[in-house]
């Protein structure tokens, strides 16, 4: 073999072109952009046509009793109607109700309605046998998932064919909002005497579209349903969802054109789509919040009693303080999330009428922070263990997070997982700091109680504090909105002095669509509705 | 032969057995408890228990051991416990994904490795020979990604030709399946083509100064017939060696280029699955790929004992 | 090459050698391979002390293009990529030394034990080796990558050990080889200790295919390295390491193209000048080999 250095000089310079072709015309980062709020888009739609939409996870089991994605909420929000459902105000509405349940005095027994004539997408009647199937399949199948968030039921009956009676053990005001999410969701009582635990693969509901098919990983597809009741509002013919995890490959599909719609968009390619000429990006979501689990008492498990925990964290409170007041929350969401996000340090939105004016976020201050580190005598720099989702963002900022505690004399290190692992790591308590967040729910109760009151099955961080957990169960068999704001404020602020999660941001929800789509409900649950969507005619 | 065959059939089977095994053993030596994965985020306790039962996680080893293998055997490959589709029909669609990807590829491969390889050696010490030879060593060099990386900037960002992912059935659209096939298998194909090139090169080299070439051309058979006839079907045994050999590595590679430009095949799903903690997925995915492997790595040793009478007696491996 | 023969064989270690390197370096090929590894290694080992802090964030400078304060632009938390990359071929280098470092300390005595002694030990080796042989490299490495957890560490024990069938192969053949030579036969004949076999004649005619090995090794593990990094299984943040580098390009490559480009030519070239080493070396060495 015989070398001649003119391949190797050619060979060494193809980068450099390469580089001179690409470089040129790009500019940096630009200042956060303005994304208009939920989609008051009114005009008007064609009938048929397939809407593409690019998911940006696989969701699990299309089954309401077992789901636990957002993304399976997504695709629910167009083939599986609740008793009720939330409005663009975030108010409860009925759905599959005629009106919002009534409650008795004491709060123990709660009457609904339902809507006559509806029938399931299999042609099935539904009635008020076929809620109580649903809501005991839900409360009671020991691989339900919804069996905390139906609780306090301790009997369903169906009075008659439009008329359901829940009796409760205590009094629990949430009950409303768990009805509007998966819990709430009746499913066809044929389909499930025919499929039984794989529901799942093949569920039928009522809705405005209906299931046809799923490929694994790659794709669903729902077609409209022609026995939905109210099926004339109804304008497109296929809804195709589209699995596309990376969110540029996601953006870059809704550029070509490949798909109509891209949800949660990132917030590093919100910019670039709506640059495109034929592009809109609407704003939801809200309700979740994303944050730092430190985990104070998690020895064994977050449902078990709590235990010592042995790390510099969970030992000083005073550390966790000097630590959050090290974090930049402006700064950390301009730098990650190009300021997309809303900064917070509390579970429940800015805007919720369950908080009082009351409730502030303090400011970074390195000086208290470093003052505080001293004082604690714990020799520095102190080591921290960050464990971290292994995705792009999750990193970014947990590398953001470590530059800046690193000022106040802390030594983060970080450690990546799966995201899967994450979730295991954060139940058994197996991590000193975990970045963390919750989709969010439109009662506080759900941003609370399985979250941060003791034993409760996603608080990570092992709290268990009567002055949280009290309040917060008073709050729920409270009925008065000002009663319940004053209760779990009081909650949220001692939840606050403990640190076990230090909340950094409310996470929107940046939906890409093409301009020619209209019809689109977007809200604060950050759940996409089809249902009236179609193309401009 | 018959005995070598069996021979050969038979450690083939042992290999099966013990890399069963081995992946039986791996995936639950994989960090996270499978049934709080496939609980999800807001399961209780009590419901992880429940499926930890249902899928027999509750049982010791080797009880969990003999479940899979029966189980297996019997064809029954469990469902996804991402959303509980059959194993075996997510294997089915991917499969025929990464088949299309990896043909495209070796075509790519054969075409431009073997047509180089042999102007190489034809031009021995030429300037083509140098052309080639230094794309042999910058395909060998160059890690699939970045390739894939380079051409999805210059051909997807900046030239704007193709698209720069995403994938659509064959079936759906045959003319956009192959343009955005086109580009992967490009990528993919270019590492394989470089290891062709320099193998088919040295094999040719090695034809051409051989004896039975030195008598034909002193016959006075036209070059381009000593060429093709003689050198070139002597050589391409080698070639078929190292097509099979190359396997393993084409899976890998399907594996990154399945990943960069998301194409929803075998490769993917194996990454996918070890992600999310898909544990049927993962076992399936694993044991097809290696029986695959094996199958075609016995086929490739019969072919070429069949060729070549010598290796039946020494019994050597394949390496 | 007649004069193998002629040399008698008490010429003398350095003879032998000096002739090798006379007939390497007559080679521009291979020399340009030994300059590419050289500028690798320096790059390695000094660029660290030269450039700047690789971790140091700066977020008023995020994702600039190359100019005089960062030469090769900046990354998406306004991190010099160039100090990025210099500490990246640190890491690079590591993972490939240490991994064929741990795949030839655990396979030269597998081999070499398994080949010499044959009977019950070889056949189950050679199984297990063929099992191993079984999964493809790659996915061998992400699941082994996965259930050790993503670091350094993670990463080298998992190209180590992917490695191993390999090494394990070649000392066996070579053993085997070596074996039957007279002079070996000789030495078993008038019963020299099998310790005495084993080191005095066996494994110094193992190194030369060990070291054309090496030459492979290095360059698979480097791009393993990237390539587990680059699919999230490698090294932790903040470390740089080349693969890390080219995931964070991946999702700026339209407003940043320029940080897919160095990163990749740098693996490119550490592994070009390694293969380039590797078959001089292979023709010097080994020329047995058909390779």
């Amino acid at each position: 073999m015989r070398p001649s250095p003119r391949i190797v000089a050619a060979l060494a310079v193809l980068p450099l072109a390469l580089t001179a072709c690409g470089g040129g015309g790009s500019s940096g980062p630009s200042a956060a952009p303005s994304v208009a709020d939920a989609s008051a888009d009114n005009r008007a739609v064609k009938g048929g046509g397939t809407l593409n939409v690019a998911l940006n996870a696989d969701p699990d089991a299309l089954d309401p009793s077992t789901s636990t994605t957002l993304v399976g909420r997504e695709v629910f929000a167009n083939m599986c109607e609740k008793l009720y459902d939330i409005d663009a105000a975030s108010e409860l509405v009925p759905q599959l109700a005629t009106a919002l349940p009534e409650v008795s005095e004491d709060g123990k027994e709660v009457t609904i309605k339902l809507r006559d004539g509806v029938k399931f997408n299999d042609g099935t009647p539904f009635d008020a046998e076929a809620v109580k199937k649903s809501l005991d399949r839900h409360r009671t199948w020991e691989k339900s998932s919804r069996q905390a968030d139906l609780e306090a039921i301790s009997k369903v009956e169906a009075v008659d064919a439009t008329t359901v009676k829940l009796t409760l053990k205590r009094a629990f005001t949430p009950l409303t909002a768990q009805l509007a999410d998966r819990a709430g969701m009746i499913m066809s009582p044929k389909a499930l005497d025919s499929a039984g635990d794989n529901f799942g693969t093949a569920p039928v509901c009522v809705g405005p579209f209906t299931f046809a098919s799923r490929t694994s990983g790659s794709q669903i597809v729902l077609d409209k349903a022609p026995d939905y009741y109210d099926a004339a509002k109804v304008k497109l013919d296929k809804l195709v969802y589209k699995i596309i995890v990376d969110p540029n490959v996601r953006a870059a599909n809704l550029k070509s054109g490949d798909v109509q719609v891209a949800d949660q968009l990132a917030t590093t390619t919100v910019a670039g789509v709506q640059a495109g000429p034929n592009l809109k990006v609407v704003a939801g979501g809200g309700l979740g919040y994303y944050g730092l689990q430190i985990n104070i008492g998690n020895a064994t498990g977050s449902t078990d009693k709590p235990g010592p925990v042995d790390s510099a964290l969970a030992k000083s409170p005073e550390l966790r303080e000097a630590f959050e007041l090290a974090l930049d929350r402006e700064q950390i969401n301009k730098t990650v999330y190009n300021g997309l996000h809303e900064v917070d340090c509390f579970p429940v939105p800015v805007d919720s009428p369950y908080r009082t004016p009351d409730l502030q976020c303090p400011k970074r201050d390195v000086a208290k922070a470093k003052q505080l580190v001293q004082a604690s005598g714990v020799p520095t720099p102190i080591p921290v263990k960050l464990t971290s989702p292994n995705d792009a963002t999750n990193q970014r900022l947990a590398q953001v997070i470590q530059q800046m505690t690193k000022e106040a004399g802390f030594a983060v290190t970080v450690e990546t997982a799966e995201f899967v692992s994450t979730l295991e790591q954060g139940k058994s308590g197996d991590f000193q700091a975990m970045l963390s967040g919750w989709s969010g729910r439109v009662d506080p109760d759900g941003n609370l109680t399985n979250l941060v009151t003791g034993q409760g099955s996603n608080n990570y961080a092992g709290m268990a504090d009567p002055g949280i957990d009290d309040p917060i169960k008073q709050a729920a068999a409270a009925q008065d909105t000002a009663e319940r704001a004053e209760l779990y404020s009081k909650a949220m602020k001692r939840a606050a002095e403990l640190r076990g999660v230090v909340y950094l941001y409310h996470n929107k929800y940046y939906l890409g669509m093409s301009k020619n789509v209209a019809g689109v409900q977007y809200f604060k649950d950050g759940l996409p509705r089809y249902a009236t969507a179609g193309f401009v005619a | 032969m018959v005995w070598f065959i069996l021979r050969r059939c038979g450690s083939a089977v042992i290999v099966l057995f013990v890399a069963s095994v081995l992946i039986f053993l791996g995936v639950r030596a994989l960090p996270g408890d499978p049934a709080v994965v496939m609980a999800g985020e807001e399961a209780s306790p009590a419901v992880v228990e429940a499926i930890r039962h249902e899928f027999g996680l509750d049982k010791p080893l080797p009880a969990q051991y003999v479940d899979y293998v029966t189980q297996t055997l019997s064809g029954n490959l469990g469902r996804s416990t991402q959303d509980q589709i059959p194993v075996a029909d997510i294997l089915a669609e991917r499969l025929p994904v990464t088949l299309e990807l990896s043909a495209l590829a070796m075509l790519v491969a054969i075409v431009v490795g073997v047509g180089s390889g042999i102007v190489a050696s034809v031009r021995r010490g030429k300037f083509a020979d140098y052309v080639a030879t230094g794309f042999g060593l910058a395909g060998l060099s160059v890690p699939h990604f970045w390739l894939g990386l380079l051409g999805i900037l210059l051909f997807a960002v900046t030239l704007r030709w193709l698209p720069a992912s995403g994938y659509v059935p064959f079936t759906e659209d045959p003319a956009a399946n192959l343009q955005r096939m086109l580009l992967p298998a490009l990528v993919l194909g270019t590492g394989f083509a470089a290891i062709l090139m320099r193998q088919t090169r040295s094999a040719m080299l090695g034809a051409l100064s051989a004896d039975y070439v030195r008598t034909a051309r002193s016959k006075g058979l036209a070059e381009s017939k000593v060429v093709g006839a003689h050198a070139l079907r002597n050589s391409l045994t080698t070639v078929v060696t190292v097509l099979g050999l190359q396997l393993g590595a084409l899976i890998s590679g399907a594996v990154v280029t399945e990943q960069i430009f998301v194409i929803p095949g075998f490769g993917k799903l194996t990454v996918d699955a070890v992600l999310t903690r898909n544990y049927p997925v993962i076992q399936a995915v694993v044991l097809v790929t290696v029986i695959g492997y094996v199958v075609v790595n016995l086929l490739v040793d019969i072919a070429y004992a069949y060729l070549n009478p010598r290796i039946r007696l020494s019994g050597g491996g394949h390496g | 090459m007649a004069e193998t023969l002629a040399v008698p064989v008490r010429s003398g270690r350095a003879d032998r050698r000096r002739r090798l390197w006379r007939r390497f370096r007559r080679r521009p090929m291979p020399m340009a391979g030994l300059v590419l590894v050289a500028a690798f290694l320096l790059l390695a080992l000094l660029g660290p002390l030269v450039t700047g802090d690789p971790s140091a964030q700066d977020y008023a400078a995020t994702l600039a293009p190359p100019s005089g304060a960062h030469p090769l632009g900046t990354d998406d938390l306004g991190r010099d990529a160039l100090a990025r990359i210099a500490h990246g071929a640190q890491v690079s280098l590591q993972a490939g030394v240490l991994s064929t470092l741990l795949a030839m300390v655990i396979g030269i005595p597998i081999g070499l034990v398994a080949g010499f002694y044959r009977r019950w030990l070889d056949p189950v080796v050679m199984r297990l080796v063929d099992v191993t042989l079984a999964f493809p490299f790659l996915v061998f490495a992400v699941g082994l990558a996965a259930i050790i957890g993503p670091s350094l560490k993670g990463v080298v024990l998992a190209l180590g050990f992917s490695q191993l069938p390999a090494i394990i192969r070649i000392t066996r053949g070579e053993v085997l080889a070596i074996r039957e030579m007279d002079y070996v036969a000789a030495a078993i004949a008038d019963g020299a200790g099998d310790r005495h076999i084993l080191f005095r004649y066996v494994l110094p005619n193992c190194a030369n295919p060990l070291i054309v090995q090496a030459t492979v090794a290095i360059p698979a593990a480097i791009i393993g390295e990237s390539t587990l990094s680059f699919l999230g299984l490698g090294v932790q943040p903040p470390t740089p390491s080349w693969g890390v580098m080219l995931t964070t390009a991946q999702q700026y490559l339209d407003v940043a193209p320029w940080l897919a480009i160095w990163p990749g030519v740098m693996i490119a070239l550490a592994t070009l000048g390694f293969n380039l080493l590797g078959d001089g070396l292979r023709d010097v060495l080994d020329p047995r080999s058909g390779r």
